[in-house]
C-alpha cells in the first residue's frame, strides 16, 4: 500500500540509529562522570581538582550536545527547520526563566537548585513544540 | 503551493518510504509534501523534478496564480 501508513525509509532508520547511538554513548559517560564525581569529588581537597571532578558530567553533555548538532546535519530540511523552531522555543523559555530567577534573588526568594529548573523550564518547552509540530 | 507527487510516486508504484530514500529525506517528509503541509526547498524541488524526469512547474503550482502587471 503507497499511503501514509508505509513503514519508515531505510534512511529514517540509518538516521535514528545514528542518533540514539551517540546519544547513548553520553548518557552513559553521564551517568559514569556523574558516579565518579558524587564518589571522590566531596572527599577532594578543595583546589582545582575538585573542580576538575564536580564539572565531569559537563564533558559528557557537551558530547550530547555535539550528537544533537550531528543529528541536525544529517536529518532532512523539514526535520531541521522543526527541530530548530523547538530548540528556539527551547531557548527563550530557558532564557525568560533564567531572567525570572535571577529577578527573585534580590528580593530574598532565591529558588533551590534554580539552574536546573532553568534546564527543565527549556527542555519541556522543547518537547511541548515537537510534540505540537507532531499533531500539527 | 499544490503538487502532484502522490499522483506521481502512486504511478511508478512506489512506497513513500521508496521515495523518501531515493530523495535522501524522511519518509514523514514524502507525506507532509504529498499532503502539501510543507512546500520544499528549491534544491530539494529539483531532486524530486530530477527524479520524475521532468520540470518543477510540472510538478507543482501556485495555489494562485502571481498577479499580472499591467
Amino acid at each position: 500500500m503507497t499511503s501514509s501508513l508505509d513503514t519508515r525509509s531505510a534512511g529514517d532508520r540509518r538516521r535514528t540509529r545514528a542518533y540514539l547511538v551517540e546519544f547513548a554513548i553520553g548518557m552513559v559517560a553521564y551517568v559514569a562522570l556523574l558516579g565518579l564525581a558524587l564518589a571522590f569529588a566531596p572527599a577532594a581537597a578543595p583546589g582545582p581538582a575538585r573542580w576538575l571532578l564536580a564539572l565531569a558530567p559537563a564533558i559528557a553533555i557537551g558530547w550530547v550536545a555535539v550528537a544533537v548538532v550531528r543529528h541536525l546535519r544529517r536529518i532532512d530540511e523539514r526535520q531541521r527547520l522543526q527541530t530548530l523552531e523547538g530548540l528556539s522555543i527551547g531557548f527563550v523559555v530557558a532564557m525568560l526563566s533564567a531572567v525570572a530567577l535571577g529577578l527573585l534573588e534580590p528580593f530574598g526568594l532565591s529558588v533551590i537548585g534554580g539552574p536546573w529548573w532553568i534546564y527543565g523550564a527549556g527542555m519541556l518547552a522543547w518537547l511541548a513544540t515537537s510534540l505540537v509540530q507532531r499533531v500539527r | 503551493m499544490k503538487n502532484d507527487l502522490r499522483a506521481r510516486r502512486e504511478a511508478k508504484g512506489w512506497t513513500q518510504a521508496r521515495l523518501a530514500d531515493a530523495l535522501d529525506v524522511s519518509r514523514q517528509t514524502v507525506n507532509a509534501l504529498e499532503t502539501g503541509r510543507y512546500d520544499p526547498s528549491l534544491p530539494l524541488a529539483f531532486r524530486i523534478a530530477a527524479l520524475f524526469d521532468t520540470s518543477i512547474e510540472h510538478i507543482f503550482t501556485p495555489d494562485q496564480q502571481p498577479v499580472q502587471s499591467a
